[in-house]
């Protein structure tokens, strides 16, 4: 399959809940309270608990690695966090082919919320082999 | 005011210093329970750490508490990942930060204090696997 500008990375959709906060809390070990205690997070002007913005980095590594598979071998990653997210509602993970140079590959990576706004930027450099 | 500049001023000193480091060995059990938690079934898994697992290995300990006098909360800007080499279960990793930057900017909903760490992370044969940089804000 050649590698083309402009291809777009077969989308992931992630459904987090509150479940899976705590357990993203308890597997990393950030136990900030935005993430699982409703009164806290609201104490901080939040609308509830957000989700980590590392578990929203760890939906999008899914997407890259799904389809880099064993074509190559990821190089650098970089996720920038625009918005708040919450749980219980689908998280739709997307990317393009950004740029391509001999064997090595930029991907423009990005996370959406329900209404479409990209909560979470980034980039993925990736080698082929 | 005199609080918050002199928590700037206070942090901006250490810029460049490296923190403490910590070492961890990467277990089967912790990277199993780490890819449940994210949903990621892929089988590579088993054995190999997926892109974002090095946060969870080891906590990098800066000692910050004092950014703490600055604003009410705690925000992840963002983080970018360079990765050298394969993280392995059974791995012994070090990994060591150290304060890259600190600054302030005006937002529309007030003052943010940008934290910018650095980590290196090492494996039992000294040798660099990943470097992580993360951008931390108070506000």
């Amino acid at each position: 399959m050649t590698i083309q500008v402009g291809q777009e990375l077969p989308e992931l959709i992630k459904h987090p809940t509150t479940r899976q906060l705590v357990q993203y809390a308890g597997a990393q070990g950030d136990f900030y309270e935005i993430h699982y205690d409703q009164a806290f997070a609201k104490s901080v002007a939040l609308p509830g608990v957000i989700l980590h913005g590392l578990l929203k980095a760890a939906f999008l590594g899914q997407l890259v690695t799904d389809w880099l598979g064993d074509r190559g071998t990821l190089k650098a990653f970089e996720v920038s966090y625009r918005g708040i997210d919450v749980p219980d509602k689908p998280y739709r993970c997307r990317g393009r082919i950004a740029k391509v140079d001999g064997d090595q590959v930029v991907l423009e990576i990005w996370g959406e919320d329900p209404d479409g706004q990209r909560t979470t930027l980034g980039t993925a450099t990736v080698e082929m082999n | 005011m005199s609080t918050a500049t002199s928590v700037v001023e206070r942090l901006r000193a250490r810029i460049g210093q490296p923190g403490p480091s910590s070492a961890a060995t990467v277990e089967a059990g912790h990277l199993k329970r780490f890819v449940e938690a994210i949903g990621d079934p892929n089988p590579r898994w088993t054995k190999e750490a997926p892109p974002t697992f090095l946060v969870a290995l080891t906590p990098v300990s800066m000692h910050m508490a004092e950014a703490e006098e600055y604003g009410k909360g705690w925000l992840n800007g963002g983080n970018r990942f360079e990765y050298f080499e394969p993280v392995k279960v059974g791995d012994r990793i070090t990994a060591t930060g150290r304060i890259a930057d600190v600054y302030e900017k005006t937002g529309g909903s007030g003052n943010l204090l940008f934290i910018i760490v650095e980590t290196d992370y090492v494996n039992q044969d000294g040798r660099t696997v990943a470097r992580l940089r993360g951008t931390t804000i108070r506000r």
